[in-house]
């Protein structure tokens, strides 16, 4: 924190408070703004410490020898880490998470850039129209969601099946590719692709020799939100996965309405290491801060 | 448009712009076959005669589920809960995420980018890991309540979890990051030198804080409270896996009527008037935004 911090300027609260007929001393002034940056920086360490702590806490339980799933672990050991490659049940969850995240990534990202491309083109009453349809489904609750679909699909036997959840999970993914790439075009310089085109490039050779090579960072992080986002939606696939098809987070689920399972720390702390891997990639490719505000 | 003296290469690409916007149709067509037809079977659903030994009687049509949705007092209960659990939720959250925007938006270098990756670690993470963290962290048993009671702070460990308050902290897991992001993306665009034109001015860090950052931050602070609201309504995992059975939401109960009681119809409607509670806090939102004058950018 820096001395610009707005809550902590005390000189000018001096000012204020002489204003305000009560002048302080300025040892009292200086004890005040003190107390002030200090509860503030706690404040927010608290909040920082309240996202983290968990996720810390599953890292190190999954490590622990015993496999009693407490923190801190009294012995270290990477055990838990050999059950899991021997589970069938978690392997399958594990390659099911996989598949079904690379096929939304693949669906979801062709989708959005589609009609990211196609959006620039309508007049601003319709392409508003566009994209509220195209958000839409990221407000429906997920339970209602995995509900309506799971009901609509077993009309036609299509639940349970890993094709369903890549519709499903791509409801979700859609509209952040879809936004994130639209992001990313309007800060793209449209005439250098229309010289491209006065020169007689065709369309698609224009998009792919012009536009992708000035967006592909914007592309690349469409791409790893909706890897993230199948990566770890539950609830709708709680309700369209079958034992065969359950993805992670399902089998974790299931795991923890039985009993603590040390597993779950360890398909947890995976889960959490994907994220991480994601996450600096991400901001490696186009910075954290506009990871945050895109996203 | 006179394209009476467009090159050739403007009049091609004219032409092209029009069948550029078709490129939209694979999204809507999607949209279509995978969201509105579903919600069109369960209204359908919704509107089918409830049955005894089946889901519902097919071919039927009934407004009866309805009907038992706004008599039945068990349902009255469930829906004053989660109305109240989605506000308690949504103005926790937004305080906490003010608090966290507001510094991250502060700090410089390094700091900044801690805050900055901690929030977004925390949004990506599955919400079943979060709330299994939850769960070790705040137990009786867990982190929180051994640094209590073994710092002496407490003779007693707090209760966390099976409770109220657990499935109110599981569900700031999964809102929390959101709402501060939104609030960040705001507080990003207010120009410093208007709070320095303040201190200037002779207001103080509080007032500075309440005249100039809190005013401009509103729409970020309405889309956080939009999102936490929404999520709230529809909470489902949160009060199953951290409550005690009695933090039932109108999500948990979508659930029970259609796996448990296996009464489509009733499941079908309460999911329907779930959504629908979601749209009209958006839409009420919305209005509320543009006829303040403030740009919702939607």
């Amino acid at each position: 924190m820096s001395d610009r911090d707005g809550l902590t300027d005390g000189g000018t609260a001096t000012r204020d408070r002489s204003q305000s007929g009560r002048p302080d001393s300025p040892v009292v002034s200086r004890l005040r703004r003190t107390a002030g940056t200090w509860l503030f920086r706690l404040a927010y360490l608290v909040v920082f410490a309240f996202l983290l702590a968990p996720i810390l806490v599953v890292v190190a339980s999954s490590f622990d020898a015993t496999g009693a799933v407490t923190f801190p672990p009294e012995a270290l050991s990477a055990r838990w880490y050999g059950e899991l490659l021997a589970s069938e049940a978690w392997t399958r969850a594990i390659r099911n998470s996989l598949v079904v995240a690379t096929g939304t990534t693949l669906f979801a990202t062709t989708l959005g850039v589609l009609a990211a491309l196609g959006v620039r083109r309508l007049d601003d009453d319709l392409s508003a129209v566009v994209s509220a349809l195209a958000v839409l489904p990221l407000l429906v609750p997920g339970v209602v969601l995995g509900v309506t679909l799971l009901v609509f699909f077993s009309e036609f036997g299509l639940q349970q099946r890993l094709p369903t959840l890549v519709l499903a999970h791509s409801l979700w993914a859609t509209p952040l590719t879809y936004s994130v790439v639209r992001a990313t075009f309007a800060r793209f310089d449209w005439s250098v692709r229309d010289a491209a085109l006065d020169l007689g490039a065709t369309r698609p050779r224009a998009f792919r020799e012009v536009v992708v090579p000035n967006v592909r960072a914007g592309l690349a992080a469409a791409a790893l939100v909706a890897f993230v986002v199948s990566l770890q939606e539950f609830v709708m696939t709680l309700f369209l996965s079958g034992r065969d098809t359950r993805t992670v987070p399902v089998k974790a689920w299931n795991s923890l309405r039985n009993s603590l399972d040390p597993l779950v720390s360890v398909t947890s702390t995976l889960l959490v290491v994907a994220v991480l891997l994601v996450v600096v990639g991400a901001g490696v490719l186009v910075g954290l801060e506009r990871l945050a505000r895109d996203s | 448009m006179s394209l009476a003296g467009a090159t050739p290469g403007r009049l091609r690409r004219a032409v092209d712009d029009r069948s550029a916007t078709l490129l939209v149709v694979p999204l809507l067509l999607f949209d279509l076959a995978v969201f509105v037809v579903p919600f069109g079977y369960l209204l359908r659903i919704a509107l089918s005669e409830r049955a005894t030994a089946q889901a519902y009687v097919e071919g039927s049509w009934s407004v009866e589920s309805f009907t038992y949705l706004a008599t039945a007092s068990n349902v009255h209960e469930l829906f004053a809960f989660t109305l109240g659990f989605a506000v308690v939720a949504t103005v926790v959250s937004l305080a906490v995420s003010l608090l966290y925007a507001y510094a991250m938006w502060r700090a410089d270098g390094a700091l900044r980018v801690v805050l900055t990756a901690g929030v977004l670690v925390s949004m990506f993470t599955a919400i079943v890991v979060k709330l299994f963290a939850a769960v070790l962290v705040y137990s009786p048993n867990g982190l929180v309540n051994d640094l209590l009671v073994g710092s002496g702070l407490l003779a007693e460990p707090l209760l966390l979890v099976n409770n109220g308050v657990g499935a109110l902290l599981g569900q700031l897991y999964v809102i929390v990051p959101y709402s501060v992001l939104a609030v960040y993306s705001v507080l990003a665009t207010i120009d410093e030198s208007l709070l320095e034109a303040a201190r200037d001015l002779g207001a103080g860090p509080i007032r500075t804080v309440r005249a100039v950052v809190v005013p401009h931050v509103v729409p970020g602070l309405l889309v956080g409270g939009v999102i936490s609201f929404t999520w709230s309504i529809g909470a489902y995992a949160a009060p199953l896996l951290i409550g005690s059975g009695s933090e039932r939401t109108a999500g948990i109960a979508v659930s029970d009527f259609l796996l448990q009681q296996f009464d489509w119809p009733v499941a079908a409607a309460l999911g329907l008037v779930v959504t629908a509670t979601v749209f009209l806090a958006l839409v009420v939102t919305w209005l509320a935004l543009s006829r303040s004058g403030v740009d919702t950018g939607v």
